[in-house]
């Protein structure tokens, strides 16, 4: 791996190597740019480091504490964000739709909520790129959505117990279904400026790290290719300051290695360090914020579980977790078929599920304890989940503020506030409904909701108008022109889908846009 | 509660086979032989209550050596470790669980005027029963600790703590650490409905009774 001196002023400094920083970090260091990445985390080997036991797998996540207020505290740890080079790709389920293109403009549909300033015609491209570079696993042709240019590279992974049960309930009330797109590998697959990875073992642990490599996270994918191309990756080292010059812009780049602060001079940043820390360094330094809107808008994908168990052998623990996807309720109807009283919709997904989630899942949810929880947990290999994942409308009360509690490294722990409003809380009501029906038609019995949101988005919005937005359609600053954010923090809207591949095709093209431009 | 339909002696089995990695051996062995130690974060008397009320959300009649919970629970915390977040209307995870004690102490006195320590099995669960629907009243420590959070938080702790040991994985018939990635073929490749590899046990009893 190539170094480069503190004090020799790097072309950019990445800031985070999850979804936002490794595909921008790899695009730039093969222009031929001069760049760091500083990560958190570790940098494992997942082959040697990784076991297949979810609490010793804790050290995925990032574990050093939030406060979570409102009505509805989000979960951090394992719900969201992660620590180590990867980010949160380490143990994301590897689920990747892609958005639909009304997605994009809930504003104007629904006269809610913004708009993105940007098309699917933008990101098209880009979907293609990252689809074909990691090996998504997907259905050709997709059954939702614009049709498209590109098939997925490789086809779609077997369906487990979960998958085949939410087939068989939604076809007998004629909702369509198809095995999803999935970041895993279902055939070994070469990977240009890589090499060969191996296919996915049906551990089922993708949220809890693969071990193989089958996974598309970051460390087995974008990061390798930047390392080959020149970036430097700098581990274990966690930025506090963003030092800026008289002109107006960082010139250097503050972080703790090992106890050590170090000083890495540079001509650019770019901050992709998820929509919890990327907006809390900017508010702990004061930065980029004179459209007051660092912290706001915290928005939290819709996430209603419900579970069943059922008569067959399920061993829930077998195969990728997310195996089928339904995008019917992408812009829903009533049940009496006329229009829903929310806006926006949501997907449908097989959940799989390891037993220390579930049975931590049925403590919180339905707090069983004694006796009925033990017996309860005795159904471990006969139950199934099926999941939704929704729009969230921003408001006003959703924020993230630095609190004055310290935390182990003396720095401000965030507090973020979240409420679900009444558009969250009657698609979720709606979802309960479908939900429970597929699962009664497939035959489950014990049915149980477990409310959560997931996929804290939307601290550092883009958008046209520097007095609201904090970066433009690029991802650069209205105000620090060499400073840009790629992650999460930016979607104007939560969208109907997962986020990762999102995240990493709107990385590239930041990256194609900075290169552009410089 | 209905004895476990799945046989006994499967995982400590697995562990000697290539079917589980040796980081995932070395994980669950240290679990398996984990003995009990001296509380370093919790006084003698915190630790003993803290015992009696895991006793009672988890109870393990049916086990010879009950699984150690408050160990883990104790080095937890010892440690400083968190799981990355705390609800904001709660104290720090430490203080939380000295107070909570306290608070289990005092619904116990009044309710039955006496310690939880000194109640029958039916009386503590009463009492715990209490604090979970948050009906204690808001005297003594639950003016300042949310009672409810506070059970949701103990709860899903000792339930965690449980489940990720390999016995109580082996009880519910979970053996999806035998990912067996260096057998041939490696992996997973019977993972459809009703559908079984030899090393998943299956169960002796008849399962829905």
């Amino acid at each position: 791996m190539r170094r480069y001196d503190l004090n020799e002023p790097v072309d950019a400094v990445v800031i985070g190597t999850g979804a936002g920083g490794a595909p921008l970090l790899a695009r730039l260091a093969a222009a031929g740019l001069k760049v760091v990445a500083i990560e958190a985390g570790k940098h494992w080997n997942p082959a040697v480091d990784f076991a297949t036991d979810e609490r010793a797998q804790d050290f995925l996540f990032w574990n050093d504490e939030r406060l979570s207020a409102g009505a509805d505290p989000l979960p951090m740890g394992n719900n969201n964000s992660g620590m180590g080079v990867g980010g949160s790709t380490l143990h994301y389920t590897a689920y990747t739709p892609r958005v639909q293109p009304d997605d994009l403009r809930i504003q104007t549909d629904f006269g809610v909520g913004h708009d993105w300033p940007l098309d699917f015609a933008d990101l098209e491209p880009y979907y293609n790129e990252v689809e074909q570079f990691l090996g998504i696993s997907g259905p050709s042709p997709y059954p939702w959505g614009p049709t498209r240019s590109q098939g997925y590279p490789l086809p779609p992974l077997p369906l487990n117990g979960a998958a085949q049960l939410m087939q068989r309930g939604a076809a007998q009330l004629g909702i369509n279904t198809s095995p999803a797109a999935n970041a895993a590998l279902s055939g070994r697959y070469f990977q240009p400026g890589v090499g060969w990875r191996e296919a996915c073992l049906n551990r089922g642990f993708c949220q809890a790290g693969c071990n193989v490599g089958a996974k598309a996270s970051m460390d087995v994918t974008y990061i390798p290719l930047a390392v080959e191309h020149g970036a430097e990756l700098r581990p274990e080292s966690f930025v506090t300051q963003l030092v800026m010059s008289d002109s107006g812009r960082i010139r250097e780049v503050v972080y703790i290695h090992e106890g050590v602060e170090k000083r890495q001079k540079c001509k650019h940043v770019f901050l992709c360090a998820g929509a919890v820390e990327t907006p809390r360094l900017l508010l702990m330094n004061g930065l980029a914020n004179g459209s007051g809107q660092v912290g706001k808008n915290v928005m939290a994908h819709t996430g209603l579980q419900i579970w069943g168990e059922f008569d067959e052998d399920i061993r829930p623990y077998k195969g990728i977790p997310g195996g089928l996807i339904s995008e019917d309720t992408h812009r829903p109807a009533g049940r009496d078929g006329g229009p829903v009283d929310f806006a926006g919709g949501y997907l449908l997904q097989s959940i799989g599920v390891m037993p220390v989630t579930y049975a931590s899942q049925m403590a919180r949810g339905r707090g069983l304890w004694g006796d009925p929880l033990r017996t309860a947990m005795q159904q471990y290999n006969h139950v199934a989940g099926i999941n939704i994942l929704g729009d969230c409308l921003p408001y006003a009360h959703n924020y993230l503020e630095l609190s004055d509690e310290k935390d182990v490294r003396g720095l401000p722990k965030p507090r973020i506030h979240f409420t679900n409003g009444e558009n969250e809380q009657r698609m979720t009501a709606h979802a309960d409904r479908i939900m429970r029906d597929i699962w009664t038609a497939a035959g489950a019995h014990n049915l149980w909701a477990f409310p959560r949101n997931a996929h804290v988005i939307g601290t550092a919005r883009m958008g046209h108008a520097a007095d609201h937005n904090v970066v433009n359609p690029d991802g650069q600053s209205f105000e620090i022109p060499n400073l840009y954010i790629s992650d999460n923090s930016t979607f104007p809207s939560g969208l109907s889908v997962n986020p990762a591949l999102t995240i990493m095709a709107l990385s590239l093209r930041t990256a194609d846009k900075f290169l552009a431009a410089n | 509660m209905t004895d476990s339909p799945y046989p006994t002696g499967t995982v400590r089995a697995l562990l000697e086979t290539n079917l589980v990695t040796d980081a995932t051996r070395s994980a669950l062995l240290k679990r398996l032989t984990a003995t009990p130690r001296p509380p370093e974060f919790f006084t003698a008397a915190e630790f003993t209550l803290l015992k009696q009320v895991c006793d009672r959300l988890i109870p393990q009649p049916d086990r010879p050596e009950p699984i150690d919970l408050v160990s883990a629970i104790d080095e937890r915390l010892s440690s400083g470790k968190t799981n990355g977040w705390r609800y904001d209307t709660m104290p720090n995870d430490g203080d939380a669980f000295r107070l909570g004690l306290r608070g289990i102490d005092e619904t116990a006195q009044t309710t039955y005027n006496q310690p939880f320590s000194s109640l029958t099995a039916a009386e503590q669960d009463n009492v715990l029963l209490r604090i979970q629907r948050g009906d204690t009243g808001l005297s003594g420590v639950w003016e300042q600790l949310p009672t409810n959070r506070f059970f949701e938080e103990l709860l899903v702790e000792v339930t965690e703590t449980y489940y990720a040991h390999p016995l109580a994985q082996e009880e519910i018939g979970y053996v999806g650490m035998a990912d067996a990635v260096s057998s041939n073929p490696p992996g997973w490749t019977r993972i459809g409905l009703n559908e079984r590899e030899d090393r998943e046990p299956t169960p002796t009893t008849n399962h829905h009774v």
